[in-house]
C-alpha cells in the first residue's frame, strides 16, 4: 500500500481513491463519514493551489443528479489531482469524464446486492494487482454518496470459480452423480441411513455394478474401463486420501490408497490410460500409475479448476488470474504422458463465452480435447490449425426453454454425436427419475449457413475438423480405421465438388479455382471436365494449369528427398523408355473424356458419383515411391490390359499429362470460338494463351504439345472426322508431349547409356522381356555394378548429354513400335528449333480443322 | 383375430432402450437394429426390448405418453366425451401391459400407470358396449366408430358380428315362418 500511494501520488488520478483503498480495507463500509474527511485531508494537502475551478465545475455536473447531497468540498479534492493528471495527460481524463458516471450509477444498483461487501473486499486486495489498470484511470474508485459507502465502480473482478469434476452435480445435493461418462457413472447417497457411493457401467462387460460404502467422505470420482478413482478432502484428523479401486487388475489386491502430505488437499483428480492424477491445493499435479506407484509431479502455474485424461494425454485447466466482469481467466495445460513426454498446450488461455465459466472439460472419444462452458458452447481443439479452440456447437440452440439446459455427458467424433442429457429449468440433471440420454449434432459457426453455399461450407470444415483426430492418431502411432479415412476424404472431396459445380452455375469463376486448390488431383480433374464442359474455358484452361501446378508439387518434395540423385535419373531414363507401355492407359483415358464429353449429362452430380472410383488414387504408388516409378510400368500395362484404364498406378503423372492434353483440348475449343465469335474478347484469350503457362510448368513441354498438334496428320475435311481419328490423334499427341517432356528435364543419364550398350546381352539371356521389364533388369543389373563403373558412366552420360538429346529421340522412337505418328515426329524435331516463326502462319488452318474437331467433341 | 395376435402385432411397436453392451448394427427382414453402444438410447422392436430386459441386456426408457400426468388427462378426457377419444399409441394397451410385466423397475409410478391404463380401458369399452347396445336396439344398418384400437375392437367385433348375425336370422326366419305357414297351406 505504501508503494502504491507514492505511486499514485505521482501519476495524481489515483489519489481520488487510492487512499481510501488503503482504509476502507480497514474500516467497515457503514463508517463512511470519517473515511471521506481523510480524503479531503490528504488531497488537500496534495492539491494545494493547482486547483482548477473549470475541471470542478464539470466533476459537479457530473455527479450531482445522484448525488444531492454530497457537498462540493468532497468532490473538489477529489477531482482537483485529476486537474493535474489532465494536464499531462488529456486522454485519460476524457476516458474518465466519459465512463464515470455510468459506472456510479451501476454501483448504486449493485448496492442492493448482499453480496457487494465481500465484492468490495476483493477488489480492494486485487488493486495492488490491477496496476496496469490504474496507470490509464479505468479503475478509479469513487464513493458512493447516496449510501454514504465507498465503492469500486472500474470492472468487478469474478470470483474465481471452484475446482470440478467434469461430468458431475454438486456435491451438496443428497443424491448426485460424482461421474457421468462414456465408461459408466458413479452416484453418491448422502442421507441419514445411507452414505455410499454406487458405481455403474455403461456397459456391464468391463464390470458389474459394485456398490461402496463411503466411510471417508469422498466428493471426487473418476472412472475408466480400467479402474474407479476417488478422493476426499482432508479432515482435522485425516489427510486428503486418493483411493484407487483397480478393477482390472490381474492380482487380488485391487485397491490402494494414497495420503497426501499436511494441509494439502487434493481439488481434481482424473484417469488416463494406465495412470491417475490428482491436483491439489498446494498447486501440484501428482501423476501415478494404475497400480499405485508415484510417478511425476508438477508444478500448476495457478489453483486448478478441472482436469481430465484420455490414453496418455492430460489436460489441466486452472486460473491464470483474476477475471473481470464475470470472466473468468483460466489456461489450459496439454500433456502428453506417454513416451515421449512433452507438452502441447503451454497454458494458453482457454476462451470461454463473455461471462460464462467452465462447467465440463474432457476429450472426446478419438482423443481430441473439448469443454463446455455455462453458456453451453462446446469447443474442441483444432490441431489442423495450430492447436486453436473452435466452437462446434452450441448446445443452448437445442434448449425449447429459456432455463433448460444440456448437461454435456461425451463427444464422439466418428460418428459425431455430442452426447448430453437434457435438464429442463435446471443445469444439472437429477438423479431420480434416471435421465434419458440424448444426442446432439454439432455445427460450426459458419455464416449464412441457410443458404446452400454456407451449409456445403459448414459440412466441409465440420468433416475436415472431425477428422483432425484420424492424423493425430497416425501421427502418434496409434491404430485407426483406415477405412474412416478413405471416406472422409470422399465426402470431403464430394462437397467441394458441389460446392464447385454452385460456384460454376453462379459464374463466380475466381471461387471456383479457389475451391479447385483445397481439391485432390482427382477432384481437380473432375472439375477441369466440369468446367470444359459447362463451357467456361477460362476456368478450364486456370485449372489445368493449377493442376500441373499440383502435380510438380507433389512430386517436388519428393525428389528432394531422394538421396541417390543418380539413380534417379535411371529411373527416369526407364520412364521415358517405357512411353509406349504408359502411355496407353492415358489414351484410354482421353477416350474415355471424350465418351464422357459425348454423354449428354453434365450435372455435378454425377461427376459426384465418380468420386469414389477417382479417390483410390490418392494412394498411388507413384506419390509413394516416386523413386520407382518404373517398378510399377509393368504394373500400369497391366492393369491397361485388364481393360481398366482409370486404374492407373501413375495417375498423378498421368494427370499431369493428361492436364496438358486437356489444354490442348481447351485451346482447341478456344481457336474455335476465336474463329466463330472475333470479339475482343475471345482475342484476349487467344492472346492469354501461351503467357498465362506458370513458371512451374516447363514452357517448352506445352509448346511442343502445340507443335504437336498442329503436325499432326489430318484429312483436309475435318467435317468426316471419325472416332478412330480422335483416338489416333489421341495417341500421337501423348507419346509426343511425354517424350518431349522426358527429353526436354532429362538428359541421357549413365544408366541409360549403360542400358542401351547391354540391352542385348539381358534381351539374349531373358529373350521373351518385355521393354519394361528389360529396364527393370536393366536397373537391377546396373546396380550391381560397383559404384566407379557407374561413375564412369555418369561422366559419360554427362559429356555427352547435349548432343546426345537429339539423337537418344530418335532412338528411342523407334522403339515405341505402336507409335504410327513417328515419322511426323521426327519432322517435328527438327522442326522444333523453328516452331515459334511457323507457328502463327500455321495456326489459321489448323485452327479450322481443330476447331471443327472441337466443336465435334461438345 | 385373438387378443394374442392383437399382441403379437403390438410388438413390432417400437420403444427405447439403453443397451448395456456393445453390438454392431444387425440386420434382420424387418429392418437393421443398432448399432448398440452402451449407455446410448437405441430404439428398438418390443419384443426385443422384452427378450433383451429379460436376459437383463437393457435398460428401458418409457414411451413418452407412459406417464402418470398424461394418462391421467388422457382418463378424464376419455370420461369426459360421449365419443372415443384419440389414444396417445394405437397399441396402448398392449404396450402397458407388456411394459410394466418386464419392464416396471425402469418405469416411474409403474403401479400408478397401470391403473390409469385400465381405468381409460375400462371407461373405452363400456362405451364401446354402450354403443353396440344402442345400435342393436334401435336396428340401424351401419355405426361409425373412431380412435377405437386394434385391441378393442377384438374385444367385442367378433362377438357383436355374429350377434348381429343371429339376430338377422332370428329376424329373417320370422318372416319366412310366416310365409312358410302360407306356402303350409
Amino acid at each position: 500500500m505504501e508503494r502504491m500511494k507514492h505511486e499514485k501520488s505521482y501519476t495524481i488520478c489515483g489519489l481520488a481513491w487510492h487512499p481510501k483503498g488503503g482504509q476502507i480495507a480497514y474500516t467497515d463500509t457503514e463508517g463512511n463519514l470519517g473515511l471521506l474527511e481523510n480524503v479531503c485531508n490528504r488531497d488537500g494537502k496534495k492539491s494545494s493551489g493547482k486547483v482548477s475551478s473549470a475541471v470542478t465545475k464539470d466533476y459537479n455536473d457530473l455527479f450531482d443528479e445522484d448525488d444531492d447531497f454530497l457537498n462540493t468540498d468532497l468532490i473538489e479534492p477529489r477531482s482537483s489531482p485529476k486537474v493535474v493528471s489532465n494536464e499531462e495527460d488529456d486522454d485519460d481524463d476524457d476516458l474518465m469524464l466519459a465512463s464515470g458516471h455510468p459506472r456510479h450509477r451501476g454501483a448504486i444498483i449493485e448496492d442492493d446486492e448482499n453480496s457487494l461487501d465481500t465484492a468490495l473486499m476483493k477488489v480492494n486486495s486485487n488493486l495492488e494487482k490491477d496496476d496496469d489498470n490504474d496507470q490509464d484511470g479505468s479503475i478509479p474508485v469513487l464513493p458512493v454518496s447516496t449510501t454514504q459507502r465507498p465503492f469500486y465502480d472500474g470492472p468487478v473482478p469474478t470470483p474465481q470459480q471452484k475446482p470440478f469434476q467434469s461430468g458431475s452435480t454438486p456435491s451438496h445435493l443428497t443424491h448426485h452423480f460424482m461421474v457421468w461418462n462414456s465408461i459408466g457413472i458413479i452416484r453418491c447417497y448422502n442421507d441419514e441411513q445411507d452414505n455410499a457411493i454406487d458405481v455403474e457401467f455403461h456397459d456391464t462387460s468391463i464390470h458389474h455394478a459394485t456398490h461402496l460404502p463411503n466411510s471417508l467422505n469422498h466428493t471426487m470420482a473418476d472412472l475408466s474401463s480400467e479402474a474407479i478413482l476417488l478422493a476426499c478432502e482432508s479432515t482435522e484428523e485425516l489427510a486428503s486420501k486418493l483411493h484407487c479401486v483397480h478393477f482390472s487388475s490381474w492380482d487380488s489386491n485391487k485397491e490402494w490408497t494414497v495420503d497426501m502430505p499436511k494441509d494439502e488437499d487434493i481439488e481434481a483428480i482424473c484417469l488416463g490410460q494406465g495412470w491417475a492424477a490428482c491436483a491439489t491445493s498446494a498447486m501440484l499435479t501428482r501423476v501415478f500409475t494404475i497400480g499405485g506407484l508415484q510417478k511425476e509431479i508438477f508444478s500448476l502455474p495457478g489453483p486448478v479448476v478441472s482436469m481430465a485424461g484420455h490414453g496418455e494425454q492430460l489436460v489441466v485447466i486452472y486460473h491464470r488470474g483474476t477475471g473481470f466482469d464475470g470472466d473468468q481467466c483460466l489456461g489450459v495445460q496439454l500433456i502428453e504422458l506417454g513416451k515421449k513426454k512433452r507438452q502441447v498446450l503451454h497454458g494458453d488461455l482457454l476462451p470461454l463465452t463473455r461471462k460464462s465459466y467452465l462447467m465440463w472439460v474432457g476429450f472426446s472419444a478419438e482423443g481430441t480435447p473439448c469443454y463446455v462452458d455455462s453458456e453451453g458452447i462446446v469447443k474442441m481443439l483444432n490441431r489442423g490449425l495450430g492447436n486453436t479452440w473452435l466452437p462446434v456447437c452450441d448446445t443452448r440452440e437445442y434448449c425449447k426453454g429459456k432455463s433448460d439446459h444440456y448437461w454435456v455427458i461425451g463427444i464422439h467424433e466418428n460418428p459425431q454425436q455430442l452426447r448430453c442429457i437434457p435438464c429442463k429449468g435446471a443445469r444439472f440433471p437429477p438423479t431420480l427419475p434416471r435421465p434419458a440420454v440424448a444426442i446432439l449434432s454439432f455445427k460450426l459457426p459458419y455464416c449464412q449457413i441457410t443458404t446452400e453455399k454456407g451449409q456445403m461450407e459448414e459440412q466441409f470444415w465440420r468433416s475436415v475438423v472431425f477428422h483432425n483426430h484420424l492424423d493425430y492418431l497416425s501421427k502418434n502411432g496409434y491404430e485407426y480405421d483406415e477405412n474412416a479415412k478413405n471416406e472422409a476424404a470422399k465426402e470431403q472431396q464430394e462437397l467441394l465438388m458441389k460446392l464447385f459445380a454452385l460456384s460454376c452455375k453462379l459464374e463466380r469463376e475466381f471461387r471456383c479455382v479457389e475451391l479447385a486448390d483445397f481439391m485432390t488431383q482427382n477432384a481437380v480433374n473432375l472439375a477441369i471436365k466440369y468446367a470444359s464442359r459447362s463451357r467456361k474455358l477460362i476456368l478450364a484452361q486456370r485449372l489445368s494449369e493449377m493442376a500441373v501446378e499440383k502435380a510438380t508439387e507433389m512430386a517436388a518434395p519428393e525428389e528432394d528427398d531422394d538421396e541417390e540423385d543418380d539413380f534417379r535419373n535411371h529411373l527416369n531414363a526407364g520412364y521415358s523408355n517405357s512411353t509406349t507401355e504408359w502411355s496407353q492407359p492415358r489414351v484410354r483415358n482421353l477416350l474415355h473424356e471424350q465418351d464422357l464429353e459425348d454423354s449428354k449429362e453434365t450435372n455435378a452430380v454425377e461427376e459426384v458419383e465418380e468420386m469414389p472410383e477417382m479417390q483410390k488414387f490418392r494412394q498411388n504408388p507413384f506419390c509413394k515411391t516416386v523413386g520407382l516409378p518404373e517398378m510399377s510400368t509393368p504394373k500400369s500395362a497391366v492393369i491397361t490390359s485388364s481393360s481398366q484404364g482409370r486404374v492407373n498406378p501413375f495417375k498423378v503423372s498421368a494427370n499431369q499429362k493428361d492436364s496438358t492434353a486437356h489444354s490442348a483440348n481447351i485451346l482447341d475449343n478456344m481457336s474455335k470460338f476465336s474463329k466463330n465469335t472475333p470479339t475482343p474478347n475471345s482475342r484476349a484469350v487467344n492472346k492469354q494463351k501461351s503467357p498465362v503457362i506458370k513458371p512451374l510448368i516447363p514452357k517448352p513441354k506445352s509448346k511442343q504439345a502445340l507443335a504437336a498438334t498442329f503436325f499432326q496428320p489430318r484429312p483436309p475435311h475435318a467435317g468426316d472426322k471419325t472416332v478412330e481419328e480422335k483416338e489416333e490423334k489421341a495417341e500421337n499427341i501423348l507419346p509426343e508431349i511425354q517424350a518431349a517432356a522426358t527429353e526436354n528435364k532429362r538428359p541421357k543419364t549413365g544408366f541409360q547409356m549403360w542400358l542401351e550398350e547391354n540391352r542385348e546381352s539381358i534381351l539374349a539371356d531373358n529373350p521373351d522381356l518385355e521393354e519394361a521389364d528389360i529396364i527393370k533388369e536393366g536397373m537391377s543389373r546396373f546396380r550391381v555394378l560397383s559404384s566407379d563403373e557407374r561413375m564412369v558412366w555418369t561422366e559419360k552420360a554427362k559429356g555427352g548429354a547435349a548432343s546426345n538429346s537429339a539423337e537418344a529421340k530418335k532412338r528411342k522412337r523407334p522403339a515405341d513400335a505402336k507409335n504410327e505418328g513417328k515419322e511426323k515426329l521426327k519432322e517435328k524435331s527438327e522442326e522444333d528449333s523453328s516452331l515459334p516463326k511457323k507457328r502463327k502462319p500455321l495456326d489459321p488452318s489448323t485452327n479450322v480443322r481443330l476447331s471443327a474437331f472441337a466443336f465435334k467433341q461438345s | 383375430m385373438d387378443p394374442a395376435e392383437a399382441e403379437f402385432l403390438a410388438e413390432k411397436e417400437l420403444v427405447t432402450v439403453i443397451p448395456n453392451f456393445s453390438l454392431d448394427r444387425i440386420y434382420l427382414i424387418g429392418g437393421d437394429l443398432g448399432p448398440f453402444n452402451p449407455g446410448l438410447p437405441v430404439e428398438v422392436p418390443l419384443w426385443l426390448a422384452v427378450n433383451l430386459k429379460q436376459r437383463q441386456k437393457c435398460r428401458l426408457i418409457p414411451p413418452e405418453w407412459m406417464d402418470a400426468e398424461k394418462l391421467e388427462e388422457i382418463r378424464d378426457q376419455e370420461r369426459k366425451e360421449d365419443t372415443f377419444t384419440p389414444m396417445p399409441n394405437p397399441y396402448y394397451m398392449e404396450l402397458t401391459k407388456l411394459l410394466l410385466n418386464y419392464a416396471s423397475d425402469s418405469i416411474p409410478k409403474a403401479d400408478e400407470i397401470r391403473t390409469l391404463v385400465k381405468d381409460t380401458w375400462d371407461t373405452r369399452i363400456a362405451k364401446l358396449r354402450l354403443s353396440a347396445d344402442s345400435f342393436v336396439r334401435q336396428q340401424e344398418a351401419h355405426a361409425k366408430l373412431d380412435n377405437l384400437t386394434l385391441m378393442e375392437i377384438n374385444t367385442t367385433g367378433t362377438f357383436l358380428t355374429q350377434a348381429l348375425d343371429h339376430m338377422y336370422k332370428l329376424r329373417t326366419n320370422l318372416q319366412p315362418g310366416e310365409s312358410a305357414q302360407s306356402q303350409d297351406f
